[in-house]
């Protein structure tokens, strides 16, 4: 038993040495997300409709395969094409921290996507039309009062998606990403103690967890201090 | 009332598991646990036949001991653990007999020469390994090399080369794909393997050794042998023996020319 | 292209094996989630505690160390468990179709009763006190009438679900399980084609999703026939 205890102790501190490879891989992979998402948002609303099927047809390919196909794709996969290891790409592509916030970004774009446009269309519709009649373009109206409301109503869905990316980091140690799960597979393979090991990974992803649900509830309540009856 | 019920349940269903039990030691089917994709001692062919160097020691050893045979394939960093916990009864896996698995495991007597050696890009000139065969740990610092995870390479590594940048991977195929694309600038792998699939075919034209070979007794041990969980002598002896007749009769030389062009044993194991 | 030739049958099982992976946590998923929901809707303070717990583990845990604890650890667990009952059992084993459909199941049902729970407070209390006021057990009325209506509510979010299930499947070829993720990497090691390999996974799944979220959206129809307005 005390063999145990000396065991988890010292590999947590092991794991948790790789958190910041865990935070980069996420905040990284986030705010690129984010960009992306803004984009593709504009894209799904925009009368245009070859903007809309594009965005479309790329939120429906990322959200319909595994996360875990898209990072063996990217990390094995693209280095197949001669035209890949020789482009600018590459110094990103080399190396697996590059291609696993590569495929987060992606994929997490393609969810945040959705979650902005919910957002977007449970903004009051008498707001929007307020606006119009005090003479704002449509243009302006969505810069000065959907956006603002949007984000605040996507905040509850985005915080399951940015810990959804949280527990998808874990991933990345199956392509070399040196992260918490990555040393905690190697200690497991040197010590042949996988229960202890990853029972303690698996605790500190859930303070983890816990923490950004504590974060982003401290947030909406920021956000919608104005609101309050 | 209720307490009797439960007693008989208990009492039916100890009876039940211990005639099933018994009656599975009658004809005792032996699990035997492979990586069943490392070429050319344990794969499988695309027409799904568990072929190779292993494949053949564990049925002669099985054939010998007098049990039918059952293979579990299983990925290689969980092997060990999952010996432990009893997914099977032996690792036939090309594995290493080293110090560190022989604290959590027994091995059998070796069945193969167990060594490493680095492979690279004949276009890369660097000077690995002095005269006498040891590391020059300077250089090492300047390349990166793809080690397998869990394998006795990445012990060496570890405990000789810690300064090294090195990567870990889940398996050995993907470290040859990126040998291939550059992501690594070497690997350390097994070098009959390495010569068969890899150097003299298309892929491997460009590559060579860049190292002696590699086979320090604390990490490479004094062989490949096959794995089983501690406490079972018994078990141990039969499969040892088994090992030592195969041997003897030749047939261990016969399973290592099927691949090879020469036997891959030292025969005095045979004693 | 050539490279797939002779993979195709090995994709097919495997696809298979998928299809076997998904009804069968589909099913364990609802029994998860229909259990962790009336429990935390309980008044009883220990099923809302467990219930609770629940959700926080499995929720906050990444899937792949879910699957990998099962699989290795579960035995460990099991066998201790039976030892008491009979010390003569050598091992009582859990082979990866078992621990990583449990994993899914477990995981996906966590989110499952954060969803029906949601719905079955969105069931009108009226409805629920006629039924009773008609006579009918409280077990009558949540088959008869609860669950009914909460169905109709829970099922776009049940859809995502489902889509989850179908892809956590890919985590399953980490403990070794046959499916196509595997397939992929033992003929990628044999063709030396990464990229053909993987975006046939990756089509698969895109199959797979695809047709469950039709089917979702041809349940939804159904679901809400009765709303319809005549105009």
């Amino acid at each position: 038993m005390t063999e145990s205890i000396s065991l988890i102790s010292g590999s947590v501190f092991s794991m948790l040495s790789g958190i910041g490879v865990t935070f980069q891989l996420i905040f990284i992979s986030a705010i690129l997300g984010m960009i992306l998402a803004v984009i593709l948002l504009l894209m799904r609303i925009s009368n245009k409709w070859y903007l809309n099927y594009l965005a479309q047809l790329y939120i429906y390919i990322f959200r319909g395969t595994p996360i875990l196909v898209q990072l063996f794709i990217i990390y094995y996969g693209l280095p197949q094409f001669e035209f890949v290891r020789e482009s600018f790409l590459w110094p990103v592509l080399r190396d697996g921290f590059g291609c696993a916030v590569v495929a987060l970004f992606l994929n997490s774009a393609a969810y945040t996507t959705e979650i902005l446009r919910g957002g977007v269309l449970s903004v009051d519709k008498g707001l929007v039309e307020a606006a119009s009649a005090l003479g704002l373009s449509k243009r302006q109206s969505f810069i000065h009062i959907t956006a603002p409301i949007a984000i605040r109503l996507s905040l509850p869905a985005y915080s399951n998606e940015f810990i959804s990316l949280l527990k998808s980091t874990a991933l990345a140690s199956t392509i070399t990403v040196v992260d918490m799960t990555g040393i905690g597979r190697t200690i497991v393979s040197e010590t042949f103690a996988p229960y202890e090991i990853y029972i303690s990974l698996a605790l500190i992803y859930i303070v983890l967890t816990f923490i950004i649900q504590k974060i982003f509830g401290s947030l909406e309540s920021i956000l919608s201090r104005y609101t309050k009856k | 009332m209720k307490v009797n019920k439960k007693i008989v349940g208990l009492v039916g269903v100890s009876l039940l598991s211990i005639m099933h039990f018994s009656s599975l030691h009658a004809e005792e089917s032996i699990r035997v646990g492979m990586e069943c994709n490392y070429y050319p001692f344990n794969y499988k062919d695309s027409s799904g036949e568990l072929l190779g160097y292993d494949v053949d020691v564990a049925k002669g050893v099985t054939d010998l001991i007098g049990s039918d045979v059952e293979f579990v394939c299983q990925e290689w960093n969980g092997m060990v653990p999952a010996l432990l916990a009893n997914k099977f009864d032996l690792i036939v896996a090309s594995m290493s007999i080293t110090e560190s698995r022989s604290k959590k495991i027994d091995f059998s007597v070796p069945y193969r020469v167990s060594v490493g050696r680095l492979i690279g890009p004949k276009s890369l000139d660097i000077k690995l390994f002095d005269e006498n065969d040891k590391p020059i740990v300077e250089n090492f610092k300047k390349v990166r090399i793809g080690v397998e995870r869990a394998s006795n390479y990445a012990d060496y590594f570890k405990y000789v080369l810690p300064e090294a940048d090195v990567v870990l991977y889940d398996g050995t195929e993907t470290g040859y794909l990126d040998l291939v694309n550059g992501r690594v600038d070497m690997i350390i792998t097994n070098p009959m393997k390495a010569h068969l699939k890899f150097l003299s075919k298309e892929d491997g034209a460009g590559f060579e050794f860049k190292s002696p070979a590699i086979d320090d007794v604390k990490f490479f041990g004094p062989g490949v042998g096959i794995g089983m969980r501690k406490g079972q002598p018994e078990l141990k002896a039969k499969v040892d023996s088994a090992i030592k007749t195969l041997i003897k009769n030749g047939k261990l030389t016969e399973y290592a020319l099927k691949t090879f062009p020469f036997p891959i044993h030292n025969e005095a194991w045979g004693e | 292209m050539e490279a797939l030739s002779g993979w195709w049958d090995d994709y097919f099982w495997a696809s298979i094996v998928v299809l076997k992976i998904f009804l069968t946590s589909l099913i364990f998923m609802v029994l998860f989630g229909l259990v962790g929901a009336t429990a935390k809707l309980s008044n009883n303070v220990v099923a809302n505690k467990l219930a609770s717990i629940y959700t926080v583990v499995f929720r906050g845990t990444p899937e792949i160390l879910v699957v990998l604890l099962l699989y290795f650890g579960s035995a460990l667990a099991l066998t201790t468990i039976a030892q008491v009952f009979d010390p003569s059992i050598r091992f009582i084993d859990i082979p990866p179709f078992w621990a990583g459909t449990f994993a899914i199941s477990f995981i996906v049902g966590s989110y499952a009763t954060e969803t029906f729970r949601g719905a079955f407070l969105s069931v009108s209390q009226g409805n629920i006190e006629a039924a009773r006021a008609l006579g009918l057990t409280r077990f009558q009325t949540l088959l008869h009438v609860q669950i009914p209506e909460m169905w109709r509510v829970a099922l776009p979010p049940f859809g995502n679900h489902m889509l989850s299930l179908v892809k956590d499947t890919s985590l399953i070829s980490i403990i070794g399980l046959n499916e196509t993720l595997y397939i992929a990497k033992q003929a990628t090691s044999v063709t030396g084609k990464p990229f053909t390999m993987y975006i046939v996974v990756g089509a698969i799944y895109l199959g797979f999703s695809t047709v469950i979220t039709l089917v979702v959206m041809l349940l939804e129809k159904y679901a809400n026939q009765h709303l319809k307005v005549e105009k």
